[in-house]
């Protein structure tokens, strides 16, 4: 048996799998996306589910993201990044258009005040999700306010202008205090 | 401008988060496409916003994945985008590749189904091609229009519609892609679903190569949904069926 190197120029570790894939399902291969999403929805899912909060929504929001996979696959270019990072910037960015846009603003009050995600699916999840150990190693290397900026910006789906006034800290400091901890957060779990 | 060049790099972080909004946005993606260093940066601060994701990984529920596949089924991907050095004919320009086609990409799908519907669909006469214009004119007002939002959602026949609204025209552009081919005697039918009342908003035209040309909607007002019913051809004063699809447009 043959071990599959990274070729040149692509860092070792990338999963190149989900990059071939995503090039079969720019060509319409059906199998190649069934492939993706197998591999993906599960992120998909419990990071829009983090972001919206509401089960309903979450699921709405997850089938437009993986629909705008397979229509946007052709645009997909392994040089600028990694098809999972490519999924997962479109999920985001879904579920906070949906939080942002501001029909949603009454619903955010509700949002806060609902407890983070129901919290027994997450722990289930967690106890066999090796990711999840080791990000969470991770961000308790990071400083209070890394970690917290960190998570209400990503998970919470904030701009750092909003993360700034929950956490009543300046904006330069918000900004300059997420980009410190990603860094530290890249460094500690290896991401190339 | 309002922010420094020094302090634009210290938004790779914000931005790989998706934290950072609006102007200050666009002028980051403006000072990314000729900063190298800003580009890797982002890159690998995007991977570890990444891995927060697949640690917050749960399994949906298996209907997703049906109607995902399903809808995949009857959804036309988009076209590989084409070197832009080479000058291309004005219906084959594509948008500039974009990780997240937002406005840009939605105003190139719509402005093409305009160049589409002026440059094919049987406008034979001068009063045609003119109103057809003027039509076009007003739909750019939309997208160009300084709070233009655009929204997409899918339909539950597996097509999705995508809508951009502009509070301060009063206007919205509305058009789907992948809604199944309706028989003669059926219509697609837009309404403007407001909470004193529901009115006609237009009727959707045949789709041309799976998508339907945009159609302009006014007399937005406050509270206003957009919604999409099947009905007999001709259109009907209230929607007789349950519609399609169904949008907030609630700024």
């Amino acid at each position: 048996m043959r071990a599959v190197r990274p070729g040149p120029g692509l860092e070792e570790g990338r999963d190149q799998g989900l990059d071939v894939l995503l090039g079969m399902v720019a060509r319409g291969d059906q199998d190649a996306f069934e492939a993706v999403y197998d591999r993906l929805a599960g992120p998909v899912y419990g990071l829009i589910r983090r972001v919206v909060k509401d089960r309903a929504q979450s699921e709405e929001v997850t089938q437009e993201a993986l629909l705008e996979v397979w229509r946007n696959a052709s645009r997909f270019d392994p040089a600028r990044g990694s098809a999972a990072t490519w999924v997962m910037t479109i999920a985001h960015r879904r579920a906070v258009d949906r939080v942002r846009s501001a029909a949603a603003s009454a619903q955010r009050e509700q949002r806060t005040a609902q407890p983070l995600v129901a919290d027994d699916e997450v722990a289930e999840t967690a106890a066999v999700n090796l990711d999840a150990e080791r990000v969470r190693r991770c961000l308790d290397g990071l400083t209070e306010l890394q970690r917290e900026s960190i998570t209400l910006a990503y998970y919470g789906g904030y701009t750092y202008p909003e993360v700034a006034g929950l956490l009543h800290t300046a904006l330069g400091t918000v900004k300059t205090r997420i980009r410190d901890g990603l860094i530290r957060l890249r460094d500690c779990m290896g991401v190339s | 401008m309002r922010f420094p060049r020094h302090d634009l790099h210290t938004l790779t972080g914000v931005y790989a988060l998706d934290a950072v909004d609006g102007a200050e946005r666009d002028l980051f993606e403006h000072h990314l496409r000729r900063c190298k260093p800003c580009g890797n940066e982002v890159r690998g601060l995007s991977d570890t916003a990444t891995e927060l994701a697949m640690a917050a990984a749960l399994p949906p529920p298996p209907r997703v994945k049906e109607r995902v596949l399903a809808a995949t089924a009857v959804t036309r991907q988009l076209p590989p985008v084409i070197d832009h050095h080479r000058p291309q004919r004005a219906l084959h320009r594509v948008p500039r590749p974009s990780w997240t086609p937002r406005l840009a990409a939605a105003v190139a799908v719509i402005s093409l189904a305009v160049a589409v519907v002026l440059g094919a669909a049987g406008l034979r006469t001068r009063h045609e091609l003119d109103s057809a214009r003027s039509q076009d004119q007003a739909i750019a007002a939309v997208l160009a229009a300084p709070d233009a939002r655009i929204m997409s959602r899918a339909t539950t026949d597996g097509g999705s519609a995508t809508v951009v609204v502009s509070r301060v025209e009063g206007k919205i552009v509305f058009t789907t892609a992948g809604l199944p081919r309706l028989p003669a005697s059926k219509v697609y039918e837009l309404w403007l679903l407001g909470p004193p009342r529901i009115r006609r908003a237009g009727l959707l035209p045949a789709p041309t190569a799976g998508r339907t040309a945009p159609v302009l909607a006014s007399g937005l007002t406050t509270g206003d949904s957009v919604g999409v019913t099947v009905e007999p051809a001709g259109g009907t004063s209230q929607p007789t069926t349950s519609p399609i699809v169904v949008m907030s447009l609630q700024a």
